[in-house]
């Protein structure tokens, strides 16, 4: 059982001064395993205070980030699920499902996360599932002023894995899940 | 003022605390015990009445002629000797009434009490059952034990699938009872899309700081069974049957774990207090010890039920609230130091107000633990057998153990000053424990005469 939270988009301070109260009061050290964030953090304070939630703390470099070290894209292995990480500017079209399995495949892995356009999505195709948190602060992206903040939980149990999916709207938190199974043996790639 | 003299008996030799390892000298110690108070009481006020011996040594040799049928020496404790090689014939006797009390269709328990007080010897086995008797887990009727016993084990289990399970299998389990299963979905459509989202039950996430979530509740037991597991793993180290990197060991280990944890969450107000493990131990031991493999394989159910039965009279020692309460472990602290001054009153003024050895300093660890820190392994669990037998109750009879434990070392207290008479009394000399634990059946006698 263990718990990855992936968040991202926060553009603090340019764009929105900080995270949200109610999901800062959720967000307390010693639950949380891991932590994977798509970019555009921007500043280094904010990197320091995931860092506080979770020491296994995982970055990619977002257009905006003032850290120029972070890499462009990361894979790593929770349990039997691998994952990816990626901001996303970088896929064009921007949120394209068929670009980004593109990517995923590059990739090879089952879970790919994404940002940048500051809506979540949650798709699924035959390589795996893609997964944009969203912005957690709520700031604007490039493309709209209507952004509801909004992170992701995953519990990653075997080969289980619960998607949480926290959204602020109208003030109040709203948590839906998702439920996805990673089919064992079947390898659908064209080796 | 008159100062009360000290009884003869009690200035006697025999109450000093030399180890004798061997049988012999403890018969023949009881044997000559026996002449020596008698010439003594005479000259005494009629204050100190005759002990009658529960088994006065002359008897026993009556009771019964002819040994039982060799017992196979090839004792189970291989560990822990009890420096006693060949049983005498008062243990050969002794075991063949727990023998014959037990083979009895409704087993008297007044009966198994008494004999069992003695002490139970290691090399039947027996101990197990007999424990089980006194802590009220078997009924006297042997034929509802089967029905008992399964009934209690698999309340055990069903404890143990409700409390020990991970808050993510749990909302697993929900899924495929509700009958949505995703994987169905996920089988059909190969295709790509949106996955789709679905409602959570209230506050189930876990982020969730809801009392009622079974995630927050997960998030605040782990504190707890941080804690169990650090006190589990320092369990007895000098044991194999508790520590090292056998299979054995940790399969032990991860049995006392589960029953401390359930133990904690079946009970939130007293949670788990460290001593707890201490006096788990001997319990599971001696189970999981038993001949009949039926009932070693359940030893984990077993001990469960009986840890509880026995903390039960001892709850409110470990309950920080009641400290000061007239239930609470000062209380008791109090009860043992009135019960010195009741016998012996010389030792206890040396002891609390010439060196001014608080009580609290050596007696605290001495009744929760119920002796278990105080003597080896084997010695503590033959205290356990008296302590579970005595009809007076298990905290009666610790009280008056632990005043015997004081008066047989007087001589060395009345000698000292604060810092040996507290280093005696926190590293207790090894003692006779037979010897011991006459000394505190005496106690009561006297008591009430």
């Amino acid at each position: 059982m263990v718990l990855v939270l992936a968040l991202g988009d926060l553009h603090i301070p340019h764009r929105a001064p900080d995270l949200p109260a109610k999901f800062k009061s959720m967000l307390v050290p010693g639950k949380i395993q891991h932590i994977i964030c798509t970019g555009n953090l921007c500043i280094k304070e904010v990197h320091d205070y995931l860092k506080t939630l979770c020491p296994d703390l995982h970055i990619a470099r977002g257009e905006y980030d003032e850290e120029t070290r972070y890499p462009e894209t990361k894979t790593l292995t929770i349990g039997q699920f691998k994952l990816g990480l990626c901001h996303g500017h970088q896929v064009i079209p921007w949120g394209d499902l068929d670009s980004l399995a593109m990517l995923q495949r590059q990739l090879d892995v089952d879970i790919l996360v994404t940002g940048h356009t500051h809506q979540f999505t949650a798709y699924k195709h035959e390589g795996g599932v893609v997964i944009n948190p969203g912005s957690a602060s709520g700031a604007y992206s490039s493309i709209t002023y209507d952004v509801n903040p909004s992170f992701v939980l995953m519990d990653i149990d075997g080969l289980r894995v619960v998607v949480y999916v926290y959204e602020l709207i109208d003030g109040e938190v709203k948590v839906d899940k998702i439920d996805f199974k990673k089919t064992t043996a079947a390898t659908h790639s064209a080796h | 003022m008159v100062k009360k003299r000290v009884p003869e008996w009690l200035n006697s030799s025999l109450w000093s605390s030399t180890p004798s390892p061997s049988v012999d000298d403890d018969r023949v110690q009881r044997y000559t015990s026996k002449p020596t108070t008698t010439t003594t009481s005479t000259s005494e006020p009629p204050s100190v009445v005759e002990p009658p011996l529960p088994v006065p040594p002359p008897s026993a040799s009556v009771r019964e002629e002819p040994p039982p049928e060799p017992q196979s020496t090839d004792s189970l404790s291989d560990h822990d000797d009890k420096g006693t090689a060949t049983p005498s014939p008062e243990d050969f006797s002794r075991q063949s009434q727990l023998l014959a009390e037990l083979s009895k269709k409704v087993v008297n328990v007044r009966e198994l009490r008494k004999i069992a007080w003695q002490g139970i010897s290691d090399s039947a086995g027996i101990r197990s059952t007999v424990w089980k008797l006194l802590l009220a887990y078997l009924p006297p009727d042997r034929a509802l034990w089967p029905s008992e016993l399964a009934k209690k084990r698999s309340q055990y289990k069903h404890f143990k699938d409700e409390l020990l399970m991970n808050p993510s299998v749990g909302s697993h389990r929900k899924l495929e009872d509700n009958g949505t299963s995703c994987d169905s979905d996920e089988s059909k459509c190969q295709s790509k899309g949106l996955l789709s989202r679905s409602q959570i039950a209230h506050g189930e996430h876990p982020l969730s700081l809801g009392k009622s979530s079974i995630w927050n509740q997960f998030f605040q037991d782990t504190e707890i069974i941080e804690q169990i597991d650090r006190d589990v793993k320092r369990t007895h180290p000098d044991m194999h049957f508790f520590s090292g990197d056998s299979q054995f060991a940790k399969s032990n280990q991860d049995a006392l774990k589960n029953i401390l944890v359930v133990f904690a969450k079946l009970n939130p107000g007293i949670r788990y207090v460290q001593g707890m493990n201490e006096l788990l131990a001997p319990l599971y031991y001696v189970f999981k010890n038993d001949p009949n493999e039926e009932y070693a394989a359940a030893a984990e159910a077993d001990t469960f039920f009986c840890f509880v039965e026995l903390l039960s009279g001892f709850r409110d020692h470990f309950c920080q609230q009641l400290d000061n309460s007239v239930v609470g472990i000062r209380s008791t602290i109090t009860r043992l130091s009135q019960l010195l001054k009741e016998h012996d009153e010389e030792l206890w003024r040396h002891l609390e107000i010439t060196t001014k050895v608080n009580p609290q300093f050596y007696a605290f660890r001495w009744i929760t633990l119920l002796l278990t820190q105080e003597f080896n392994f084997a010695d503590s669990l033959h205290i356990w057998d008296t302590l579970l037998s005595d009809p007076e109750g298990p905290q009666e009879t610790l009280l008056r153990v632990c005043c015997a434990m004081l008066i047989l070392v007087r001589r060395r207290l009345l000698a000292g000053d604060f810092t040996s008479n507290l280093k005696l009394l926190q590293n207790y000399p090894p003692t006779n424990i037979s010897h011991l634990l006459y000394v505190a059946n005496k106690l009561r006698i006297q008591s009430s005469g």
